[in-house]
């Protein structure tokens, strides 16, 4: 019955998404684009709160520290930020641990609110810090590849933000089969399902809770080198992206990692089609949370997670 | 004989404490409290350029023999911490004049310190015709260096009037502007709609600014697209520059012309090839030490003492203001207030920005200085002044070219 539901669910949206196009065609372009970007950036808070169950409202600002160091290496060593975002990656690979040994690891036994403030409270400490050592004064590399553009019939769009898409997809298949296949992928499900019965059979939960959240922190790290090509930075420029992040991982249903793709899939196509009759763009956000509050509302009245 | 030798002591010490006591008089710095953002560029760099003035007033000895003091307060962006900056100026530093100034919000916050201690206030921020108001048309004390909001729109319409009769090529009948949906743009578009009626046709959307979680302007680009204006003009902000160019790239969006209007720019945006015929608005070129000898004095001096060029108008007023009090103290011959306000009201101070300041009343306050800003555009990686055209320094490049032209 459920899978019916999905397909059928499914094969209206892709109509949907069909006759959108030959209407508006640009709507279905910058919709998939922006979905790429949300659910790239959401996906990792996916993991850590779907899988591990760790509450992380610094997320959006660990990658903001991402790009300032890609920003960093890219014009201090003349890289290309795709590149430098390689190095950025495992250095905040490493501060995800560092953060988790330091402070949220005293909070796992504790009330979710303890760990809400904790990671609110990294938040503001990471803007300010970057606040203090790089200043306020927005920073963008430009690089040429971001203005490639293709052409169909009089519709001349930007292509570049279609990478996005990829990565969105490279990230979520990659955490599918580290979850599925490897030993500590399955032991951070097995952990996320029942930590005192995953320590009984012999799993190292401490250590598991480390290295997803690190893993996590990597991978927002990598999104972080892809979003500098994209925006400008400034130190303020992740909060928003955690409040979305964490809104499309709810909507999603909490541990649903694929759906996380298609609920950014359905706002960003949303707020692109609310965005394209003039006047009407500041709705975008209203739409937005009110997708997400009926989904949510929805799932709790049939029972849902 | 003894009696007489320590009388005689006695009266040399007495002396020589006296004298000296009157050369620490003499000695004692004349101190200028400033309250500027320093964390955003505007308030940084206004900051730096006054130091710069104190110290090449310093070096050419002084204001009345005394040397300048400058003792500068960040205001955050806060109105409670740039009200509590003054108060810390007034009552710590005991400073003798308030100088500063940028964010309207800020000084709406400042003006009831300002009031309580009606020192000379010489302000160079603040366009906000509300903080006018607040200000009323009493304070004698108060000088505003910065065009109001109402200024700016007036000098607009006068310039690209002036700019389209001259270059008959360049139409400015329709205009398209995308604004944030802030506290910025939003008024902008609204007070541009008012003002057009002297300058043709506009429509106009809104974008969320990258500062406020945005950065994506596909829809309003393919509305202004649709619209095929003459002028697209956009209002956001810094972090909007590069990527709204980027887009428009992508975009193939290229009007006749391109015209931004944020409140400052980011530092390397000239280094950009996107940047390049980017019309815009501003008080201050680097380009204009090509006409001004004081422009060259202030640019060159700046650059040397801080190793780069100022990227922002406010680098310039920080200058400006600097030696505008000055100027002022050396002819009242004292700092008694009323008769600083007199001898500012005599200034005519030929500034690093082009113009001439003097103060003359505006809608509500008794001593306005500068009315209009320029309009610039970035040629070579270099802003040139387009209009006012006593100001030029480049002829203005038109049309936008073509993203496949470049």
């Amino acid at each position: 019955m459920k899978k019916r539901l999905i397909i059928t669910g499914g094969a209206v949206a892709l109509v949907l998404l069909i006759l959108l196009f030959l209407w508006k065609p640009t709507v279905v372009i910058y919709g998939v684009q922006r979905a790429g970007l949300y659910s790239a950036i959401a996906i990792p808070m996916g993991l850590v709160l779907g899988i591990v169950h760790i509450v992380n409202l610094a997320h959006g600002e660990l990658m903001m520290v991402s790009a300032y160091l890609t920003y960093f290496l890219a014009t201090k060593l003349g890289m290309d930020p795709l590149l430098a975002l390689i190095p950025a990656a495992v250095v905040l690979f490493g501060f995800g641990i560092l953060i988790y040994r330091l402070t949220i690891s005293h909070t796992l036994k504790a009330p979710e609110l303890n760990q809400l403030i904790l990671t609110f409270g990294i938040a503001i400490v990471l803007v300010q810090a970057v606040n203090l050592i790089a200043t306020s004064q927005p920073r963008k590399l430009s690089v040429d590849y971001v203005t490639a553009s293709a052409k169909m019939g009089e519709v001349h769009f930007g292509i570049y933000d279609f990478v996005f898409v990829a990565l969105a997809v490279a990230i979520l298949l990659g955490l599918q089969w580290f979850l599925k296949k490897t030993k500590t992928g399955r032991a951070a499900l097995a952990v996320g399902q029942n930590p005192k019965g995953a320590q009984l059979v012999g799993i190292n939960v401490d250590r598991t809770y480390m290295l997803v959240f690190g893993i996590a922190t990597a991978l927002v790290g990598v999104v972080g080198g892809f979003f500098l090509t994209k925006q400008s930075l400034f130190p303020a420029v992740g909060g928003p992206f955690t409040m979305k992040s964490f809104a499309l991982v709810a909507m999603a249903g909490i541990g649903n990692l694929p759906a996380i793709f298609f609920a950014a899939l359905g706002l960003g196509v949303a707020e692109a089609f609310i965005s394209s009759f003039q006047g009407y763009g500041g709705w975008a956000h209203i739409v937005f949370f009110a997708l997400i509050i009926a989904v949510i509302l929805i799932r709790s009245f049939r029972g849902g997670k | 004989m003894k009696r007489f030798l320590i009388a005689i002591l006695f009266i040399t010490a007495a002396v020589m404490a006296m004298a000296n006591g009157s050369d620490e008089e003499t000695a004692k710095p004349i101190k200028l409290g400033g309250v500027w953002p320093l964390a955003d560029i505007t308030g940084e760099q206004a900051s730096k350029a006054a130091q710069q003035a104190v110290e090449e007033i310093n070096a050419a000895g002084g204001v009345l023999g005394r040397p300048l003091e400058l003792i500068v307060i960040d205001s955050e962006f806060k109105p409670d911490k740039g009200a509590a900056a003054l108060e810390r100026l007034a009552t710590v530093d005991k400073v003798d004049v308030f100088i500063g100034g940028m964010a309207s919000s800020v000084h709406l916050g400042q003006i009831p310190t300002l009031k309580k201690y009606k020192k000379l206030t010489v302000w160079t921020g603040a366009a906000s015709h509300l903080a006018e108001e607040a200000i009323g048309p009493d304070a004698d004390w108060y000088f505003h260096l910065h065009p109001w909001d109402y200024n700016q729109g007036e000098g607009y319409v006068i310039g690209w009037n002036a700019i389209s009769e001259k270059y008959p090529q360049i139409a400015t009948e329709r205009w398209f502007m995308a604004y944030e949906e802030g506290a910025f743009g939003s008024p902008s578009f609204d007070a541009s709609v008012a003002m057009f009626s002297d300058m043709g046709t506009i429509d106009g959307d809104s974008f969320t600014s990258a500062a406020a979680g945005g950065g994506d302007y596909t829809a309003v680009l393919e509305t202004a697209k649709a619209y095929k204006p003459d002028i697209f003009l956009w209002a956001g902000y810094a972090a909007d520059a590069l990527p709204l160019m980027e887009q428009s790239k992508a975009m193939g969006f290229a009007p006749p012309l391109y015209v931004g209007a944020p409140p400052g720019w980011p530092a390397d945006f000239g280094a950009s090839e996107l940047a390049e015929n980017v019309t815009l608005y501003g008080m201050w070129a680097p380009s204009i030490s090509d006409i001004s000898a004081v422009g060259k004095k202030f640019t060159d001096g700046y650059t040397e003492k801080y190793g780069a060029l100022p990227a922002t108008y406010f680098a310039p007023l920080g200058y400006t203001v600097v030696y505008v009090v000055a100027e002022a103290i050396e002819r009242a011959g004292t700092l008694d207030t009323e008769a600083l306000i007199k001898a500012m009201e005599e200034t005519a101070y030929d500034s690093p920005l082009g113009e001439t300041i003097t103060f003359t009343p505006s809608n509500i306050i008794k001593h306005q200085g500068l009315r209009n800003q320029k309009i610039l555009q970035w040629q070579n990686g270099r802003q040139e002044v387009i209009w006012p055209f006593e100001y030029q320094t480049a002829e203005p490049v038109y049309p936008f070219p073509g993203w496949d032209n470049r």
